[in-house]
């Protein structure tokens, strides 16, 4: 799919990566699981993203720190938090720095999807349940 | 005709040394003159009635000598020398004297006896010849070889022929078989351990004979026996602790009683103050033992250690089993085995009103516990050297209390069959360690919750994870299953990953309930290792958002611990904690925490956690484990003090240092389980 929009996530929780790369899948947008920011941020080298979703707390590198690099590097990708944690300093913070949404887990997959294709410029149904 | 002069009175005898040539006189313990005869009257110039009641010191030109001759005496039971003493004109008179200090039934000074005879100037006296001492007196036995009739018989046949370890035994065999009639006090205080004369009649001889010279015993006991009537053997043995050179004498009693034999034995006792020390130190022992805060008993159990042997010699071995057939057995003992003596303790403690009300069989003592009766049976019967349970008891007032039951058992040949059985009412302190107990599980369990609390959001990020993942699956299982075609396959393998992550959440919250669950602490044979491992998990999340490396060593062949796992996670948890606090601050190449567990040089476990943090504090170092001692802003200071707390009571020992190369390190030592095999 060249020319689906692709959306980056990172999370170092495996399941919760593989579930949201099944429910992109589902909803026809391709998607690439990073494990952690430092790989993601290597794979940015030689990949074009639409988007990235990032988890908050994670070993190493955080969600955060991964912001704060993006900017600092000006590149301009668009990022949506999915932050296990309340956690409202590093809400303000990240949304001060331009992060597009913040979602604290568990999200609902309409309202993810809905600001997702906000995000991208598509609409992502169809929806179910409503 | 002996036994009515001792019967005789104080009168009687008062008037015997009224006749005396020899001065003698009679003084309390204080040194007042209680009696004064006609021959002191003349030797001292003073009539009685005028002395009556003085002091002797008193009478003295030199009372330092007389003082110094009244400690001797006291410290020696007797004294001879010379004193001086002023008579009724004024003049001094110079006298040899000999004091006896006598002794009243309970072992104190009664009184002293004092004979005097003018001073023979440059002439000493003979000291031994003019006295009769214990010490001259034969230590006599009246003994019965009937019992071993046919011993003395086959010595009789193979005399000179039967081969010398068959003699040696035929010898032993006599000496046992033989039984005592009757012994002189003598006898029976070198030799009877302190349950006198009474109860060694009817005892082997070889109870009591010392054992190295029984065969010359023996020997004098055949000789005597086949001697003319009349006729004494004797023999000089090697000194042997109690007599030094004794001479032994055996004869064959007259006519009408075949089998007496008596025999004396004399010599000099080995210790020649043992006896004054002996009753000297009796004396204080008793007083000693009437005023011990423990409650005593003496019981007399000879009547069942009679029986025990008799069970021995018929073949039994497994007496438990025998006393579960026979339950009347510890019946006879409860009714029979009579208390021979207690302490003030031990009326205070049943309630009794005096000593008579707890002389009586030993039955009422467990009326409440019946079957420590017969563990105390049991340890007897296996020859165990003292005895030790927790136990109830009824007191007269019925009260049931706890108490510390402690039996010593007699020490066969020392002692006899003198039993003491204590007891210590521990009512309060188990009480009180109830509430001790209470109050650590309270205590640490307000430590896990305030645990908790500083985790909360690790928990929270723990537990949502799942708890994402599945709401996730789920929606895109739906989506999966909305569409025109659903993909079966697809909502298979999500509807699977759903049940993992549920049962995954599941755990996290068992863990957490554990933690969090208020429990009496549940103590278990467990591998450290395993708390260790689980306490890991606990903060995982901890150690991995702080990125800092675990290392982690446990020793092979690691002995169980007895302990409660919640506490003891608490324990790790904790320290582990405290360790990735120190580290975070931390370069990350220096953010590392070594785990080990291993058994130190006791063979006790041995749990070490190193960090490479920056130490601790050297003014701290004596502190940290104290309550209320904290570092941190947010911190109450409690978590160490706790985990001091949980290790002391599972017998342990927990201890921090800081580590030569930088960190610290914290040690918890926890005694291994004794082997349940």
């Amino acid at each position: 799919m060249p020319n689906s929009p692709t959306v980056a996530i990172v999370d170092d929780d495996e399941a919760v990566r593989e579930a949201l790369g099944d429910l992109l899948m589902v909803s026809g947008l391709a998607c690439h699981k990073f494990a952690g920011a430092a790989f993601f941020l290597a794979a940015l080298e030689d990949h074009r993203f639409d988007c990235v979703i990032t988890d908050i707390r994670m070993p190493g590198m955080s969600g955060i720190d991964l912001i704060e690099r993006l900017r600092e590097e000006g590149i301009e990708l668009p990022v949506v938090v999915l932050s296990s944690v309340r956690e409202e300093q590093a809400r303000k913070h990240a949304l001060a720095l331009g992060v597009r949404a913040w979602f604290t887990k568990p999200v609902s997959d309409e309202e993810l999807l809905t600001t997702l294709g906000s995000v991208i410029g598509e609409d992502l149904g169809p929806d179910v349940g409503s | 005709m002996t036994a009515a002069f001792l019967d005789a009175g104080p009168r009687d005898e008062a008037d015997i040394a009224e006749l005396a040539s020899e001065s003698v006189v009679v003084l309390d313990a204080q040194g007042k003159v209680l009696y004064w005869n006609p021959a002191a009257e003349r030797l001292f110039g003073w009539p009685a009635l005028a002395v009556r009641g003085r002091r002797i010191v008193d009478m003295s030109p030199a009372p330092g000598d007389e003082e110094l001759a009244w400690a001797q005496l006291f410290q020696e039971g007797q004294w001879r020398g010379r004193v001086h003493r002023r008579t009724r004109d004024g003049e001094a008179v110079s006298a040899d004297v000999r004091r006896h200090l006598r002794y009243d039934v309970e072992g104190q000074p009664r009184d002293i006896v004092e004979f005097a005879q003018p001073a023979i100037h440059g002439e000493a006296r003979q000291a031994e010849s003019d006295m009769i001492s214990d010490r001259l007196m034969a230590a006599s036995w009246e003994i019965d070889v009937s019992p071993a009739a046919a011993i003395l018989a086959r010595i009789g046949e193979g005399a000179g022929l039967a081969d010398e370890a068959e003699l040696s035994e035929l010898h032993r065999g006599l000496v046992e078989a033989a039984r005592i009639v009757e012994v002189n006090e003598r006898t029976a205080r070198l030799v009877g351990g302190n349950r006198g004369r009474a109860l060694m009649a009817g005892q082997s001889v070889a109870a009591f004979w010392p054992a190295g010279s029984r065969t010359i015993l023996a020997e004098l006991i055949v000789e005597a026996a086949s001697a003319e009537e009349g006729r004494t053997c004797r023999r000089r043995l090697a000194s042997d602790g109690i007599l030094r050179d004794p001479l032994v004498t055996v004869w064959r009693g007259a006519g009408e009683r075949p089998g007496r034999f008596f025999v004396a034995v004399n010599g000099a006792a080995d210790d020649d103050r043992s006896f004054l020390f002996l009753r000297a130190s009796e004396a204080r022992y008793r007083k000693l033992i009437d005023y011990m805060p423990v409650a005593l008993w003496q019981v007399d159990a000879s009547r069942m250690g009679k029986i025990y042997a008799g069970l021995r010699a018929s073949g039994i071995v497994d007496f438990d089993r025998y006393l579960a057939e026979h339950p009347e057995l510890v019946e006879l003992a409860a009714s029979t085995v009579p208390v021979t003596d207690v302490n003030r303790s031990a009326i205070e403690l049943v309630g009794g009103a005096g000593v008579q009300e707890l002389i009586r069989p030993v039955g009422y003592l467990f009326a409440e516990s019946p079957d420590s009766l017969r563990r105390v049976m049991i340890g007897r019967f296996s020859g165990c050297r003292n005895y030790s349970e927790f136990m109830k008891l009824r007191t007269f007032d019925n009260r049931v209390l706890d108490v510390r039951f402690s039996v010593t058992y007699p020490e066969p040949l020392i002692e006899l069959d003198t039993t003491i059985f204590s007891f210590e009412d521990v009512t309060g302190r188990l009480h009180m360690e109830a509430q001790l107990r209470q109050l650590q599980a309270d205590y640490s369990h307000a430590a896990r919750i305030s645990t908790l609390g500083e985790l909360t959001s690790s928990i929270a990020h723990e537990v949502n994870q799942p708890l994402a993942a599945i709401v996730t699956n789920a929606e895109a299982s739906l989506r999966w299953l909305a569409r025109e075609q659903p993909d079966i396959g697809k909502v298979e393998q999500l509807t699977a990953r759903i049940a993992a992550s549920a049962r995954r959440a599941d755990e996290i919250v068992q863990r957490i309930r554990g933690m969090a669950a208020k429990q009496a602490p549940d103590p278990v044979a467990l591998a450290f290792e395993e708390v260790v491992q689980e306490s890991l998990l606990f903060i995982r999340h901890e150690i991995e958002t702080h990125a800092v490396r675990v290392t982690t060593s446990y020793a092979r062949g690691l002995p169980p611990v007895i302990g409660d796992r919640i506490q003891l996670q608490q324990v790790v948890v904790n320290l582990l904690m405290n360790a990735v606090q120190a580290v975070e601050g931390q370069a990350e190449a220096e953010r590392v925490i070594a785990v080990a567990v291993a058994t130190d040089a006791t063979g006790s476990l041995l749990f070490t956690l190193r960090d490479r943090g920056p130490g601790i504090a050297p003014e701290h170092l004596d502190h940290i484990f104290d309550g209320f001692f904290t570092t941190k802003a947010q911190g109450m200071g409690m978590g160490l003090a706790i985990c001091r707390s949980i290790i002391t009571a599972h017998g342990g020992a927990v201890s921090a240092y800081n580590r030569p190369g930088g960190g610290a390190e914290f040690c918890v030592v926890l005694p291994r389980a004794r082997s349940a095999v």
